[in-house]
Formats: C-alpha cells, structure tokens, sequence
C-alpha cells in the first residue's frame, strides 16, 4: 500500500508538543506523570507500612516521621494516600476502558444503519458491474441487511437515550446489593455511564464521518463495514472519544470518592483516596488538618484528568491545531472510461503561509 | 407532538427494562434473599416462614409480576425492620431530599449562569481568566471535601464563623420550617457550588457558541445593542435549549453529590435512608426504592428531552 500520509509518530509528536506548550496542559502532564510515577513506587514502597499502626500516636501532627501526620488508628496517611493512588489509578484506567470499548460498540451500532443504507444504494448498481471484476484489491460489497441494521442502530439510540439519565451512583448501588462493594462495581458502573455519555456525545461526529465522501470512496473502493470503521470512522472521531474519555477518568476518581464514602466502593481495608478521605471526614472536628492534604490530593488529580482532556482538545483537533494541517492527503480517482477503477495517490501539502 | 409521543414510548420501555434489572439484581444474590433478610443466626424455620411471606417459593416470572402489579397500584410492600409501608418511608425521606435538591439547583442556576455569562462578558482579561479558572477547578472538587470546607468554614462549633448547624435535621420536620430550612442551607450551598461550578462551564461555552457560530449576536450589535445586551437577551436565549439538556444530564450526576452530602451532614434523606436499608439487608424496601429512584431519574430524562424540543422549535421543523 501506498499511503503517503504523515506518518502515525510524527502525528503524535505534534499532539504531544501541543499539550506540552500550553501551561495548564504542561501542569496536567506534570501531575498525572508524578501521579503514574507514584502509584509506581507505592507498589513497591510506602514511608510507613499500612498496618504499622500506633495507638498512642492517632491523628498526629505532621512530622518528620509522618509527613502528613497519622490517622485515627495511627497509621501513616501519606502512606495510605500513597497506595490509595495506585488503587484509584486502576480504577481510572479500567474504567476508561469499559467506557472506550461500550462508547465504540454503541457508537459503531449508531452508525450502522449510515452503512447498511449506503451498502442497499450502491448495492443494486455496484453488483451489477462487479460480476465480471477481476481486480485483486475489489471485493464484493456485501449487503447487509437493511432492515436488520436500522434496527441495531435505532436501538442503540433509543437504549442510549433512555439510560443516560440513570445516575453512576444508581447503578453501583444495583450492584452493590447483589456483590457488595469492591472495586469491580466501581469500575462497572462508571464504565457504563460513562460509555453511554461517550457514545452519545461521539454520535454526531461519527454520523459526519459516516456521511463523508472519503468513508463513501472507502466502501467504493471495496472496504468491508468493519474495515471502514476501523480504518476510517474511527480514527477520525478519535479525538472527541479521548477529550471525553480524558474527564470519564477524572469523574472516577470523584465517583470512587463517593461511592466509599457511602460503603458501597472500595470494601474497607483497601488503601484509596476515597477510603483515605471518608476516615478523615468522620474526625472532622477533632483533626480537620488531614482533610485538608487529602482533599487536596484528589482535586489535584482530577483537576489535571480535566485540564489534560481540555488541552487534548485543542491539540488533537486539525481546525484549532495549525501544526496538524500539514498533512499530505490521498485522493482516489474514478474517471476511467472502461468502468475499470484505478487508485492514484496524489499528495497535497496544505502549508499555512506565516507558518 | 409525534416525539413527545415516542419519547413518552421510550419512557415506559425504558421504566420495564430497569424493573426487571432492579429484580434481577435482588435475586442473584449469591445465596437466598430470605437467607439474607433473617439474620445470620435465624432459624430455619423462621427462614421458611419468610419465604412463604415473600412468596420466594414462587417461580420468578410469577414473584416479578406480582411485584410489579403492586407497583403499578402503588404498594411497594412493606420494610422489614419497622413494618411501616415502604412507599410512606420514601415520601417521608423524600420531605429532606427534594428540598435539597431544589435548593441546591436554584443556587447553582444562579451561581453558573451568572458567573457563566460573566466569565465571557467581564471586561477586564484577567477576571474572565479568574472566573474560567474558579469554574474548572470546581468541577474537580470531590462533592465531600467541598461539604467539609464548608463545615470547617461556617459550621456551627467547627468552623471559622459557626452561624449554621452542621449536622441532623428537626424530629418534627418541616412543622418548624425556619430550623429545618437552617439546617438544609450547607447542604444545598455544598450541592450548588459543585453542580454550579460544571453549569458556569456550560453556560460559557454555549455563549462563545452561539457568538461565533452564526452571525445572530453580530446581528443584533448592527441594530445596535451592546455586545453585552445582545449576548444576554439573544444569545443566552438560543443558548436555553443547550443548557436545559446539560443541566439534565448534570442533575442525574448531582444526586451522588446529594448522597454524600446527605450522609455527611447526617439528613434522613432519600440517599442516606438506601444506604441504610443496603447495608441492613432490607432488600424489599431496597428494590422499592432503587426502582423509585430510577423511575424519577427517566422522567426527569423525559422532561429534558421535550423541554429541549419545545425550547428550540428548528429542531421540530429540522425532522
């Protein structure tokens, strides 16, 4: 294959240095790094164990021994915020996960109809002169059932629409019942509001990329649905997916807060920042200090999941990034007189002139 | 018309998958819900006994439909620990938590809309960064630490200045309604920062939307309004039907922040009450009330969708 695009690397370079320029962009990369580094070593190390406890040292000042001070049983909490950060980190990507793969299925479901519709159109001229067609890179395009699409895709959008309005919380509780809380029901709920938020959100653009000429000539040129929307709808409703998936992890992280707050996150004994903030809340009054350090730490790290989405934003997208219009663009042709189709890759450079 | 006919449709489709999921949920319950609800150290015979008072022994198509026959008249059965109704529990919870919830939302409109519409029409650079700034940060603040900072702040006993009780609410509930008022203003003030700090968001962006989306604010300078005037009569005006749909969405994530916050300032509210009955095993009342807590969430959902239509009619002649 001859694809003379900007090569993926250098593509994320760009995005990269982007991110990087922009100062709430480089506080967001800066925290999250520190975040990742210390989940890392949490792993491994903690200043203090977490079941050091100590009974004639509870809700100690902070001190060289105990950087934060100690908690209502004596035990270190930087330590605990320590190994809390490792647990949320898990939480976050898991999350981000479920919510990318539910957000992509739903999404593609939506759109699957635009396909089935096209597949039915072209389906009755196309076959006609593909009979006789012996080019290697041509394949039949196979006629989906129109009928049978249009149902997935208005079910997925009537499923979608109906749902989104069921709240994260509602659904851990759901399953809070039947398993008790953990870190699963976290994940699952979070998942699953946030890969219906995604698939709603993403809807739009996929549906402009679905109707684009270039995802038309993709199916032209003999592409399958499913190696259209991989190779073509989805990297093009890319960035709106990671912006949204980018805040799906920060709400996590305040979504575990409050679900351990409430009993139903992660079961006690397992070090979180939910777990580490719901303690020093109950000893408010005696030592509000530690609340303090530790609500900070949260709203530090959501803060950052925020600000990184917000700078991906700007700097994944062609039409505010001007780095990222450089690209060389392939066109296909299709003049040829004797129905025969013929590729030709054509590189333009699209160069700003002050730039 | 059609729409709100096929929204309305789509509710009710919607309210009998998430009853069936609720039920679901209650009976995969590793082990027996009878089991469960009678203690570790009940008899057998007392276990028995419930199940026959459950109608556990029934097959499960037959348990779901009577208890979705109960529903429907509006007997959600009765809570295993005071015997009381479960349906008069829930109004009972529902006296604290809607006026929370009112309350909190009235302070957050007012908060993020006019912080919003501030943060782009403030004529000096910095305060709009200040006020852009103060919006992204609140967002990122766990519903709990706000409600903290706020006890720290101006609870009574705790805090900075103690003017406000932090803790409880009146026995005789809204019979004295200047106390019980006094005791919902932190939570409300708590849920509204939170919930205003993602509207103020909103709001900004809408406005930038519609002014460079579209020539309408340009318009209605050239008839000669200030930017300022023409961007809060037209633009929030065509910003409304946007900002109804967040706010939707935004009040379905608000009721977590409503939990927590019930539970931090001790109300005997709606969130506090299910989180009680989840941890005590009362797993009628618990189905009764997630089911109750659902169903107002997808008519809220409803609400939106037709407000959004009504509010913004090119949407009507767009289909």
């Amino acid at each position: 294959m001859n694809r003379n695009v900007t090569g993926k690397s250098s593509r994320l370079r760009i995005v990269c240095a982007s991110i990087w320029r922009r100062p709430t962009g480089k506080f967001a990369v800066v925290v999250l790094g520190l975040w990742i580094a210390v989940a890392a070593v949490s792993l491994f190390w903690t200043p203090r164990s977490l079941w050091d406890t100590d009974g004639f040292n509870t809700w100690a000042a902070p001190s060289a021994a105990h950087w934060l001070g100690t908690d209502g049983t004596g035990a270190d909490v930087f330590s605990w915020l320590m190994a809390g950060s490792a647990t949320n980190l898990l939480i976050a990507v898991l999350a981000v996960l479920v919510a990318g793969l539910l957000g992509t299925a739903l999404t593609a479901a939506m759109i699957s109809a635009r396909f089935s519709r096209g597949d039915a159109d072209r389906g009755r001229g196309a076959d006609a002169d593909d009979t006789g067609s012996v080019s290697g890179t041509r394949r039949n395009v196979r006629v989906a059932g129109p009928a049978g699409s249009s149902a997935l895709a208005h079910g997925s959008v009537v499923a979608v629409d109906a749902l989104i309005s069921i709240p994260t919380i509602l659904v851990a509780l759901m399953l809070a019942v039947p398993f008790g809380g953990s870190i699963w029901v976290i994940v699952a709920a979070c998942g699953l509001s946030y890969g219906l938020n995604l698939a709603r959100v993403a809807r739009p653009a996929a549906l402009l990329v679905a109707n684009s000429a270039y995802v038309e000539a993709a199916r032209r040129a003999g592409g399958s649905s499913w190696n259209v929307l991989v190779h073509h709808v989805l990297p093009n409703i890319r960035p709106v997916m990671t912006v949204q998936l980018s805040m799906a992890a920060g709400t996590s992280v305040l979504a575990e807060a409050g679900l351990t707050y409430l009993g139903v996150g992660v079961p006690s004994g397992t070090a979180s920042w939910g777990h580490s903030l719901a303690t020093s809340a109950k000893f408010i009054a005696v030592y509000p200090a530690t609340v303090l350090w530790v609500g900070l730490t949260v709203t530090l790290a959501v803060l950052a999941l925020n600000l990184f989405g917000d700078a991906l934003r700007d700097a994944a997208d062609p039409l505010t990034n001007p780095a990222l219009r450089q690209n060389s663009a392939r066109i296909v042709t299709d003049d040829d007189a004797d129905g025969d189709h013929d590729y030709v890759t054509v590189s333009i450079r699209i160069t700003e002139a002050d730039e | 018309m059609k729409f709100t006919l096929q929204r309305l449709g789509l509710l009710v489709v919607a309210l009998a998958v998430v009853s069936v999921l609720i039920f679901a949920a209650i009976r995969v319950l590793p082990g027996d819900v009878a089991a469960v609800m009678a203690g570790m150290n009940a008899s057998p015979a007392r276990i028995a006994a419930l199940r026959a008072e459950l109608g556990l022994d029934e097959p499960l198509v037959v348990q779901y439909l009577s208890w979705l026959k109960g529903v429907v008249t509006g007997d959600f059965g009765t809570s295993m620990l005071t015997g009381q109704p479960i349906a008069a529990i829930v109004a009972g919870r529902a006296a604290v938590t809607f006026p929370l919830i009112l309350l909190g939302l009235a302070i957050a409109l007012v908060l993020g809309i006019s912080l919003g519409c501030a943060a782009v029409l403030a004529r000096r650079c910095w305060v709009r960064s200040l006020l852009q700034a103060i919006a992204v940060v609140g967002g990122a603040v766990p519903a709990l630490w706000a409600g903290l900072l706020l006890i720290l702040l101006l609870g009574s006993g705790t805090g900075v200045l103690s003017v406000l009780p932090t803790q409880g609410f009146p026995q005789d509930g809204w019979a004295s309604p200047g106390r019980a008022l006094t005791c919902l203003v932190l939570p409300a003030l708590t849920v509204g920062i939170i919930v205003g700090a993602s509207i103020m968001r909103y709001t900004r962006s809408a406005l930038l939307d519609v002014e460079t989306n579209g020539d309408v604010i340009a318009l209605a300078m050239a008839c000669g309004m200030t930017r300022r005037r023409a961007m809060v009569t037209v633009g929030l005006r065509l910003a409304t039907p946007q900002l109804v749909s967040v706010v939707g969405l935004t009040f379905a994530e608000m009721i977590t922040g409503v939990m927590v916050v019930e539970n931090l300032f001790a109300l005997p509210g709606i969130g506090t009450g299910l989180v009680t009955d989840i941890g005590q095993r009362d797993l009628i009342a618990v189905q009764g009330e997630l089911l109750m807590l659902a169903a107002f969430f997808l008519v809220v959902g409803f609400a939106v969708d037709v407000a959004h239509r009504t509010l913004d009619p090119r949407l009507e002649r767009a289909a």
